[in-house]
């Protein structure tokens, strides 16, 4: 009897908790409850909108600095909750687990697409946001007993260079150069507090690596080169890309809420080719300046507000390629897509 | 695009039809725009292909022997010497390979890292075919069945001054492992001519240390006659393919077995390259 009755250590604890065996690509049981930090975001907003026509997710929470996105506010109210709050602050991250609404169903899914990126306005507020935000949302998450938590990372992470590989897995060399631009020394921090937390048998710790992001207002790298007025690349360089597309990049951070499978994943679009390519497809002619004058240029276009993009955020993106090889996502989850209620019916939109 | 197709036509009359065919039906693994994963772009390769078939044909006149050692199917280590100041060894390789096998094939060389730093020259590479030698660019190339080139003396063979013309320098271990890794062939290769091209005098390493070259040559015609000086004189060359070499697995495993390996594959270069001189000889003479 008395051995019945014995507190298990935490030990034993992690060795009977089912996390532990679950089949990386099965799916997960039971309704998901999902919160949503960066909902301002497009990709959030198209995600939250696709979660919230999934009838397997129960709940969503948004969470972001400022007002619920427009697009949102039409949402059922008793499956949407939007609310405002400071993630940087870690009191105000960990009311948001304690909601009145989330006492007798608790969160099971932290999706962290709250970084900000913007070069344009980063500074020491910027900076502590990032690190913080990362920190605090990991560690409520972790308190709390979320069972998945995914961090959208980005695929500025990797080196690149003339000796880059023609796909770029996840084991790529990362850049640790301490010039680099500090919002990607933030984002390998963070990713660093993901994978030091890899571990641990009742939460799934994923790290996402999307290549550039197309999407109407969408922030990434690609994206607002593509937006430019024209967009300006360098003489004589024409480097191969693969991104992806928001609606794409919804659907594999629905899969990754959905099934089983924790780890650093490259997440990237099916068409791989030049940039030029990709610009005369969508029938932008860019400029093409020397290499030196690049970031002259760029200077001014922004300051005639005709490019939101940065090239010193990624000054060797457009020179080198960078082409993911999310093959392995493809394994994991893309193949089990049809485990999925709400994914079975709809096709991928990058296929 | 850097080079619009118009420009690749251009250079079509310089190929007979039969092998504007060859190059059109050449059989590219689409990634989506045109291009193949690493970034082959068929307009460019016909581009290239022309140029290169006219100075194989009619400026470097190749002879070469030995194609049915190449694998028509599947993938391949093509390995040999490197000589001659400037590359044009590999890219007669490239063209000679293309036009004896068939369905042609596309050979692609492990490249230096500073071709792709230079500005059109590194675009232009890689639209041939030609990636960086990584050794996840070469599982790539090996996993999608392609035949890879590789100059195991490396890019400093290059630079031989004319006095060490035709002396093998050391060969690198990298392409036996690859091979045993992926338990392909090796074909070896002897080239003989472009020891000619080009007479190197000197090679002045701090110069070639401060732009970042392997070596910067002094010849007999560069640079006193400005980028002039860097053609090639019209030699004729002499290839020839020996018969593959399957490397023994246990070269992954024991440093020793790897060194026999790779002895075994430079034995193979030297005698091709003597059996190319002794045809030179042959040829110059007219005994042949």
């Amino acid at each position: 009897m008395a051995q019945s009755t014995k507190i298990p250590t935490l030990k034993a604890a992690a060795l009977v908790n089912p996390m532990e065996g679950a089949m990386p690509g099965t799916l997960r049981e039971g309704p998901r409850r999902v919160f949503v930090a960066g909902a301002r975001r497009r990709v959030a907003i198209h995600l939250i909108e696709r979660l919230l026509a999934a009838p397997e997710v129960d709940m969503v929470l948004g969470v972001d600095r400022g007002a619920c996105p427009p697009a949102l506010l039409g949402c059922d109210p008793e499956r949407f909750v939007f609310a405002t709050a400071d993630l940087s602050k870690r009191r105000q991250v960990d009311n948001l687990f304690l909601l009145d609404r989330l006492r007798e169903r608790p969160l099971d899914t932290v999706i962290h697409l709250a970084f900000q990126g913007n070069p344009r306005g980063y500074g020491v507020e910027s900076h502590e946001f990032n690190v913080n935000s990362a920190r605090h949302l990991l560690d409520a998450s972790l308190r709390h007993g979320i069972e998945k938590y995914i961090f959208l990372s980005s695929d500025a992470v990797y080196k690149i260079g003339p000796r880059s590989d023609y796909k770029v897995r996840e084991d790529g060399e990362l850049n640790l150069d301490p010039d680099v631009h500090p919002i990607l020394r933030d984002t390998i921090d963070a990713e660093f507090m993901c994978r030091a937390k890899m571990d641990r048998p009742d939460c799934e710790v994923m790290v996402v690596r999307p290549s550039g992001v197309f999407g109407g207002g969408v922030l990434s790298g690609v994206n607002l080169l593509f937006e430019s007025t024209p967009p300006v690349l360098p003489v004589g360089f024409d480097p191969m890309i693969n991104p992806t597309s928001k609606e794409r990049l919804a659907r594999d951070l629905l899969l990754a809420v959905f099934l089983h499978g924790k780890g650093v994943y490259n997440l990237a679009g099916v068409t791989v080719g030049p940039l030029s390519k990709f610009l005369e497809e969508r029938g932008i002619r860019p400029i093409r300046v020397p290499g030196p004058a690049l970031g002259l240029v760029n200077r001014m276009q922004r300051m005639l507000g005709m490019t939101r993009y940065h090239a010193g955020f990624h000054p060797k993106r457009l020179y080198f390629s960078l082409v993911l090889d999310d093959s392995r996502f493809d394994r994991i989850f893309r193949a089990n897509a049809h485990t999925v209620h709400a994914l079975a019916r709809s096709p991928d939109p990058g296929a | 695009m850097l080079l619009p197709r118009r420009k690749a036509e251009l250079v079509k009359p310089l190929l007979p039809a039969a092998e504007w065919d060859r190059v059109q039906s050449y059989a590219l693994n689409d990634a989506g725009f045109g291009t193949d994963p690493f970034g082959t772009n068929p307009d460019l390769l016909g581009f290239g292909y022309a140029i290169g078939y006219w100075m194989h044909r009619h400026y470097f006149r190749v002879v070469s022997a030995g194609h049915e050692h190449i694998p028509s199917l599947g993938a391949a280590v093509i390995a040999g010497n490197h000589s001659g100041v400037l590359p044009f060894d590999a890219a007669m390789l490239a063209v000679d390979v293309f036009r004896y096998t068939d369905p042609p094939r596309l050979m692609r060389f492990m490249v230096d890292y500073f071709v792709y730093k230079v500005p059109f020259l590194g675009v232009f590479f890689r639209s041939m075919g030609q990636i960086p030698g990584t050794r996840r660019n070469f599982d790539g190339l090996v996993h999608e069945g392609h035949v890879v080139g590789l100059f195991p003396e490396g890019a400093e063979a290059l630079g031989k001054t004319a006095a060490h013309r035709y002396e093998l320098q050391a060969f690198s271990h990298g392409h036996v492992e690859l091979a045993a890794r992926h338990r392909v062939p090796v074909v070896p290769f002897g080239l003989v001519g472009a020891e000619e091209q080009m007479t190197m005098i000197a090679d002045l390493r701090p110069l070639a240390r401060a732009l970042r070259l392997p070596y910067f040559p002094v010849t007999t015609r560069f640079p006193w006659l400005g980028p002039l000086g860097l053609l090639p004189k019209p030699v004729r060359y002499f290839i020839n393919y020996g018969e593959p070499i399957h490397v023994d697995p246990a070269a992954l495993d024991s440093v020793d077995v790897r060194t026999r390996e790779v002895e075994r594959v430079r034995d193979a270069v030297a005698d091709l390259i003597q059996r190319g001189l002794v045809q030179r000889r042959e040829h110059t003479t007219g005994s042949v």
